[in-house]
C-alpha cells in the first residue's frame, strides 16, 4: 500500500532457507509470480514454506499455481483469493486438496474474475486505492450475496490489507458509459517472484510472457527475487530495455537455479508435464498424497538435493533450447515434438 | 508446394476421423479471418490454431497471459508456455490482455470452454449446488467471465450432458443474454444490465458440442443449429435440461476434411496431447504421402 518511505530499502542476499525464515509468517497476504502451474512459479520458495510449517496464510494471486497446490497439500492455506482456483492446466486441472479442504470448511476461497485481479493489481501497484473495470455485470461473481471474506466476518478494517468491501458497483459518473465495478487495490504484505537473472542490487528480467509480475512487485510492501542467475549489477546495465523490475523495489534475492521446477523459466528449462501428472495423481489419495510428500518435500535435504534426485537424465530434457526457449525432448503427450523449422502458420499468414 | 497443400478439400468419411477431430474443426470454422481472437486452455487452443492453419491465416491469437499473435510450432498446455509465445508481435502481461486488448474493445471473438451452461448462454465454471456448500467445486473464472462478456462475441466449447445443458445455471459465471440485475434483483436481458457500457451487445454466438452446433436466436435463447454426424436430433434433445428449439436444424454438421485432418494430427497436435489416439490416416491422405 502506498507508503512514503523515510529510507530507501537495502537489498540483501540470502539463501532460500534464510529468505523463508524472515520474510515468511503465519497469517501473512502472499502472491507468487508466474501463470498458472506452467511458467515461473517459485516453487522453491513455497516448498520450503511448507518444509518451515509456516500456516493460515493468505494467498492473493492471479491463480493457482504449483506453489498453491504445495500449500494445499498441507493446509497451509487458510484464505485463497483469486480468479482460478485450478494448478496445472493440461496437466492437473483441479486442485485435488483444495477442494477437499473447502468441502471441509477448512479454507475460504473468494471469487474474482481474471481481468480483476489484474487490475486489482494495477490499482495496487500504481497506489491507487481502487480501481474500476468493466467486470461482468450479472455475474454471480459479483453477486453482493456472494461475498466469502464478508460472510467470514473479515471485512471489518482491522486487517488494513483486507478491503471493507468486496466491489461497488456505480454508474460511470464521468462519460455515462454504463455501470462499472469499482475493484479495492491488491495490497499484499510479500510478493515471491521467480525471475530469470537478477543483478546483486536487485534489477531483475526475464523472457517470455510478464504476466502481472511487475504489478505484483510494485503492490506488495516486501519483495523477494529468486533467480536462476544472480550476475552483476553492471551486466543488467547493458541492455536496459530489457529489464523488468527496478532495483529499489526488491527487498531480498535468491539464487536457486531449477527453483521454478516443476514450472518452466523460458530459455531455461521447460515444464515437467509429466512430474506434474504425477503430483495430480498423489494427491487423489491422502496415503499418496503423504507418500509424495514424504518423497519430494520432506525428505531432501535441500532443494539442490530435490534437483539430485529428480536426476541428469531429467534436468538434460528439460533444459530448453536457446532458439525457441523450450525443449523438444520432453514427452508431453503420447508421442515426441517433431523437428520444425518454420511454424506452418507463417507461412499461411504470409510473414 | 507443400505435401498439405496437396490434400484433397473432400469430407472424410464416417470412421476416418474421431469426434474430438470433428470438434476441433467445427470450432475452428467459427473463426473469420479478420478476427482478433482471445482463447483459452484446451480444445479451445486446439480450434484456433487448426484456424490460423487453415480458414483464417491473418487471424491474431490474443493469450491472457500476455502473448499477442505466437505463431505456434508446438501446440501448447498452457496459455503461458514459451511455445504459444513462439514469434509473437509483442509479449506483455494481464493488464495488456485484459485491459489494453479486451476492455479496449480489441477482441472480436473470444473461445472458451465451460462446465455447465444456460438456455441463454451462461456460463458456470465454478460450482454445483450451493455456492458456499457446493456439491462441485471447479476452478471458477479464470478469464471466461471476462472475455465471454466483452469480447464481440463468443464460441463455448462444452461437453453435452442433460445435467450440464440447464434452464438456468447454479452459479452464472459468465453471463448469457439473459442474467441478473443486482440491484434491482430481477432476471433481465444482458443488453439491458450493460445498457450504456461498450458491451451491451456483446456475448455468446455459438456453443460446440460433442453432439451438435449451437446458435442463439434474436431474444438470446439457444436453438440447434447442426447435429453431429451419427447423432440424431432426438438424442441431440434428450441430452438438454430444457425444452430445446429445432426448428432452425440446418442440417449435419460437416465432417473435417482430409486437408484438416491432416492439418490437425500433422501440425496441430503430433504429440497427442488433445486428442487421444494415434489413427491410421484414411487411404486418400496415405496415398498422397506414399507418392512423395
Amino acid at each position: 500500500m502506498p507508503r512514503p518511505l523515510r529510507q530507501r530499502k537495502q537489498v540483501e542476499i540470502l539463501s532460500l532457507k534464510d529468505a523463508v525464515k524472515k520474510y515468511m509468517r503465519d497469517g501473512l497476504i502472499c502472491a507468487y509470480s508466474g501463470f498458472t502451474g506452467f511458467n515461473r512459479n517459485p516453487v522453491a520458495f513455497a516448498w520450503e514454506t511448507v518444509r518451515q510449517g509456516f500456516k493460515d496464510l493468505h494467498i492473493m494471486d492471479r491463480h493457482g499455481s504449483c506453489c498453491t497446490w504445495l500449500l494445499n497439500t498441507v493446509g497451509a492455506m487458510k484464505i485463497f483469493e483469486t480468479d482460478w482456483m485450478g494448478w496445472g492446466e493440461m496437466a492437473g486441472k483441479l486442485d485435488i486438496s483444495l477442494e477437499r479442504l473447502y468441502k471441509a470448511g477448512q479454507i475460504i476461497l473468494e471469487d474474482h474474475a481474471h481481468g480483476a485481479m489484474a487490475m486489482r493489481y494495477l490499482a495496487g501497484a500504481i497506489g491507487a486505492p481502487f480501481i474500476p473495470y468493466y467486470a461482468p455485470l450479472g455475474s454471480d461473481i459479483y453477486n453482493p450475496d456472494y461475498d466469502a471474506l464478508g460472510r467470514a466476518g473479515l471485512r471489518d478494517g482491522k486487517n488494513p490489507r483486507i478491503a471493507k468491501k468486496k466491489f461497488i458497483q456505480i454508474e460511470d459518473p464521468f462519460f455515462g458509459d454504463g455501470d462499472v465495478v469499482l475493484l479495492p487495490a491488491a495490497r499484499p504484505d510479500v510478493a515471491v517472484i521467480h525471475v530469470a537473472q537478477a543483478g546483486d542490487k536487485g534489477t531483475a528480467r526475464w523472457r517470455g510472457v510478464g504476466t502481472i509480475d511487475k504489478e505484483i512487485a510494485f503492490a506488495a510492501d516486501k519483495v523477494v527475487l529468486i533467480c536462476e542467475e544472480l550476475v552483476a549489477e553492471s551486466e543488467m546495465r547493458k541492455s536496459p530495455e530489457a529489464n523488468q523490475i527496478p532495483f529499489f523495489v526488491v527487498d531480498c534475492i535468491v539464487e536457486q537455479p531449477w527453483g521454478a521446477f516443476p514450472s518452466s523459466v523460458p530459455f531455461y528449462y521447460d515444464y515437467d508435464a509429466p512430474f506434474m501428472k504425477g503430483m495430480d495423481a498423489a494427491s487423489r489419495k491422502e496415503e499418496d498424497l503423504k507418500k509424495w510428500l514424504d518423497e519430494w518435500v520432506f525428505g531432501p535435504k535441500d532443494w539442490e538435493d530435490f534437483m539430485v534426485k529428480l536426476g541428469a537424465k531429467r534436468l538434460l530434457d528439460l533444459k530448453a533450447d536457446s532458439v525457441t526457449g523450450y525443449s523438444t525432448r520432453m514427452m508431453r503427450g503420447k508421442k515426441p515434438a517433431p523437428r520444425m523449422k518454420m511454424p506452418l502458420s507463417v507461412a499461411r499468414s504470409g510473414f | 508446394m507443400q505435401l498439405v497443400d496437396k490434400m484433397p478439400d473432400e469430407p472424410a468419411k464416417p470412421g476416418e476421423f474421431i469426434l474430438p477431430e470433428l470438434m476441433a474443426i467445427a470450432v475452428a470454422h467459427e473463426v473469420r479471418d479478420d478476427d482478433i481472437v482471445f482463447a483459452g486452455t484446451g480444445l479451445p487452443m486446439v480450434g484456433i490454431m487448426a484456424a490460423n492453419l487453415l480458414n483464417a491465416p491473418h487471424a491474431l491469437l490474443i493469450y491472457e497471459s500476455g502473448i499477442c499473435d505466437g505463431k505456434t510450432m508446438h501446440v501448447p498446455m498452457s496459455v503461458a508456455d514459451q511455445r504459444a509465445a513462439n514469434m509473437s508481435s509483442t509479449l506483455g502481461g494481464l493488464v495488456d490482455t485484459f485491459g489494453y486488448y479486451l476492455q479496449q474493445g480489441y477482441i472480436t471473438l473470444g473461445f472458451l470452454g465451460g462446465a455447465a451452461i444456460d438456455k441463454y448462454g451462461g456460463v458456470n465454471v465454478t460450482s454445483i449446488g450451493d455456492y458456499f456448500a457446493p456439491v462441485h467445486r471447479f476452478t471458477g473464472s479464470g478469464g471466461n467471465s471476462d472475455i465471454g462478456t466483452m469480447a464481440g462475441r463468443t464460441t463455448y466449447i462444452i461437453l453435452q450432458e442433460k445435467r450440464r445443458f440447464l434452464e438456468r445455471n447454479d452459479y452464472t459465471t459468465t453471463p448469457g443474454w439473459w442474467c441478473w440485475d443486482f440491484k434491482t434483483r430481477e432476471w433481465k436481458p444482458k443488453k439491458e444490465v450493460w445498457k450504456n457500457t461498450p458491451f451491451a451487445n456483446c456475448g455468446p454466438a455459438s456453443v460446440v458440442t460433442n453432439m451438435a452446433v449451437y446458435r442463439f436466436d434474436e431474444n438470446g435463447i439457444i436453438y440447434l443449429d447442426t447435429n453431429h454426424p451419427g447423432v440424431s436430433v432426438a438424442q441431440v434433445s434428450e441430452n438438454c435440461g430444457f425444452d430445446l428449439n429445432v426448428e432452425r436444424l440446418k442440417g449435419e454438421t460437416p465432417p473435417p476434411t482430409y486437408k484438416e485432418l491432416f492439418v490437425l494430427r500433422e501440425f496441430v497436435d503430433p504429440e497427442l496431447i488433445f486428442l487421444p489416439q494415434k489413427m491410421d490416416y484414411p487411404p486418400a491422405i496415405q496415398s498422397i504421402i506414399d507418392s512423395q
